[in-house]
């Protein structure tokens, strides 16, 4: 850019060098200015408009079904939220969703990278098959595991288990079975996104130190411990943040499994704020909820930053 | 000896079981759709029956056909994807190669954008769309999954947009061509495969979405995801059909998913890597 100013301006006048470069850098600014405006007016409009309007309704009671009732009540909707045993629930139905459905993508998709790194045949498969998962909407991924697998006797997975020995269970049903069941759907979904990740950052990793472990008789473990692990770990970091985000805004295969049910035993945070917006329609109290999540999600990636930067 | 093969029997047999657990319950789907309920109802479950394509023909063109769901699915996706791109593309371009001040916290806000929670965005929006009677339209749907299309498109832009070597659009300029001439003619055909495959992830995830698309549709807009919900009720579920409808709405994600494979990882991390400063 510099050589251009500078041949530019020797040819069209005598002006001094920094005026012209000067010119030319707030023309860049207005071309960028004209570019960006759109999409930042979209954004504005989409994203942080609904917040500060969300932070604003969550002063409001807003009911939509007694609407007489409706008007400003500061800060009561946070008061309520705190005494309120739903929420608290539903935030530790969140951290459990969150805490194992990340660690069980992170354990089993780095297993299965190592795994499939290793194989001198057959890594096509795996990396067509693991693609299928993570494209489908977790609304179709949710119709299909509530019904052709879990529904019971003919749906799979419980005929699996009347062969089994176990008998069949009510999988949806049981508040218990009903939370596996969730946390084991959103692992299948997205297992492979954290397997193709990580197995990409696996054949990344360069040849040689591998080699030179190999000639210092390092064991297997060893190898994985000290040379693999440490390498991986920025993707796995990366990993885990990305999934955490999404777990605890999941949204669409719990609500077509269990709609937080039975009771409110999956009802994660998200799903509660929904609830109570759109079915209960308390708007105002739906909108704290949503701040709350919002928080919640600040802190938790807050921690979550810190680990990657710390060593 | 006998240790190796033990290994490599144990690793095919845990590759095997993987592999079925990710691709059963799609085939599975694909299988029931060809059923008839009482085939689908079956104890045991039947690997082998006489196919039919009953169920297709009910959801399409029974009673209650879904084809006006699968169009609205088609309009709110293809919409989606070209008024992202008109913003997104231009936006990327500035953020990767233009200079100006507050270039770090513009693409910082597009990021932090993302943090939000969807919850968050579409209680305020329902209220706005309401009052200005935009429930149930496409302007509506629309409008609201750029909050996550952009973000997700002008990031994935970005990174292809840095990959283009900048001696060529300096060339161009020194030519005499103006920027936006440069931008048009000697950038974008540059960046066509990215285009291309942030085209793809843009209507893949519009295609998808599921929480903006129930409180926002009605009888006008509702989208294949949300209507397939007419197939299971307290009453009864329509097993057949149901599975039908749902290989339907997995048929053009798959397809899309398939053919942009060599760039899904790329698609699924876009922003991440770039987040927290360049690894």
């Amino acid at each position: 850019m510099a050589t251009t100013a500078v041949t530019s301006a020797e040819i069209t006048s005598e002006a001094p060098r920094s005026d012209f470069g000067r010119v030319l850098a707030q023309r860049e600014r207005r071309f960028a200015a004209a570019l960006l405006a759109p999409a930042f007016l979209a954004l504005l409009a989409t994203t942080t408009f609904p917040l500060l309007f969300l932070i604003y309704t969550s002063a409001f009671r807003m009911d939509l079904a007694m609407p007489f009732t409706n008007g400003f009540v500061g800060s009561e909707n946070y008061q309520v939220l705190l005494s309120d045993e739903r929420f608290w629930t539903s935030l530790l139905v969140s951290l459990v969703y969150t805490g194992s459905t990340v660690a069980l993508q992170v354990i089993i998709g780095l297993a299965l990278a190592l795994l499939v790194m290793d194989m001198k045949r057959g890594q096509g498969w795996f990396r067509v098959i693991a693609i299928l998962p993570v494209v489908l909407s977790p609304a179709v991924v949710g119709m299909i595991w509530r019904t052709f697998m879990l529904a019971p006797e003919f749906g799979i997975v419980d005929f699996l288990a009347i062969n089994a020995g176990l008998g069949s269970k009510n999988w949806l049903g049981d508040p218990t079975l009903a939370m596996v069941s969730v946390i084991a759907i959103h692992t299948w979904q997205w297992t492979p996104f954290a397997f193709m990740v990580l197995l990409a950052s696996l054949a990344s990793l360069p040849e040689d130190i591998y080699e030179a472990a190999r000639l210092d008789r390092a064991s297997a473990w060893q190898r994985f411990r000290r040379i693999t692990l440490p390498l991986l770990r920025p993707a796995i970091v990366m990993v885990i943040i990305m999934r955490t985000m999404v777990a605890l805004t999941a949204f669409a295969a719990i609500f077509t499994v269990t709609a937080g049910g039975p009771g409110t035993a999956t009802e994660i945070l998200n799903l509660y704020a929904y609830r109570k917006s759109f079915t209960e329609l308390s708007i105002g109290y739906g909108s704290a909820l949503a701040v709350a999540l919002l928080i919640v999600t600040i802190i938790i990636s807050g921690i979550l930053f810190a680990m990657r930067r710390a060593k | 000896m006998s240790a190796k093969r033990l290994r490599i029997i144990a690793l095919l047999a845990i590759s095997t079981v993987f592999l079925l657990a990710w691709a059963f319950p799609i085939v599975w789907s694909v299988l029931n759709s060809l059923k008839t309920d009482s085939d689908v109802l079956a104890y045991p479950p039947k690997l082998v029956f006489a196919p039919t394509l009953e169920a297709y023909r009910d959801v399409l063109f029974g009673s209650g056909s879904i084809l006006p769901n699968l169009l609205s699915s088609v309009i709110i996706s293809v919409g989606t994807t070209i008024v992202t791109m008109l913003m997104a593309v231009p936006a990327a371009y500035a953020l990767a190669r233009l200079r100006f001040r507050g270039k770090k916290f513009a693409g910082f806000y597009v990021l932090a954008t993302q943090m939000l929670p969807p919850v968050g965005i579409i209680i305020p929006y329902f209220l706005v769309l309401r009052n200005i009677g935009w429930i149930d339209t496409y302007q509506g749907i629309i409008l609201i999954y750029l909050s996550f299309s952009l973000p997700f498109a002008i990031w994935l832009l970005v990174s292809y947009f840095e990959d283009i070597p900048l001696e060529m659009e300096e060339a161009a300029y020194l030519d005499g061509a103006s920027r936006l001439k440069t931008l048009w003619r000697i950038i974008i055909p540059q960046v066509r495969g990215g285009i291309a495959v942030t085209i793809v992830f843009v209507f893949l995830n519009a295609w998808n979405e599921f929480l903006f698309a129930v409180v926002l549709s009605g009888n006008t807009v509702r989208p294949v995801t949300v209507a397939m919900f007419n197939f299971v009720s307290v009453e009864q579920t329509l097993w057949a059909k149901l599975a039908a409808v749902s290989v339907l709405a997995m048929l053009p994600v798959v397809v899309l998913g398939v053919v942009a494979q060599k760039h899904i990882v790329k698609g699924l991390t876009v922003g991440a890597v770039k987040g927290g400063g360049r690894r």
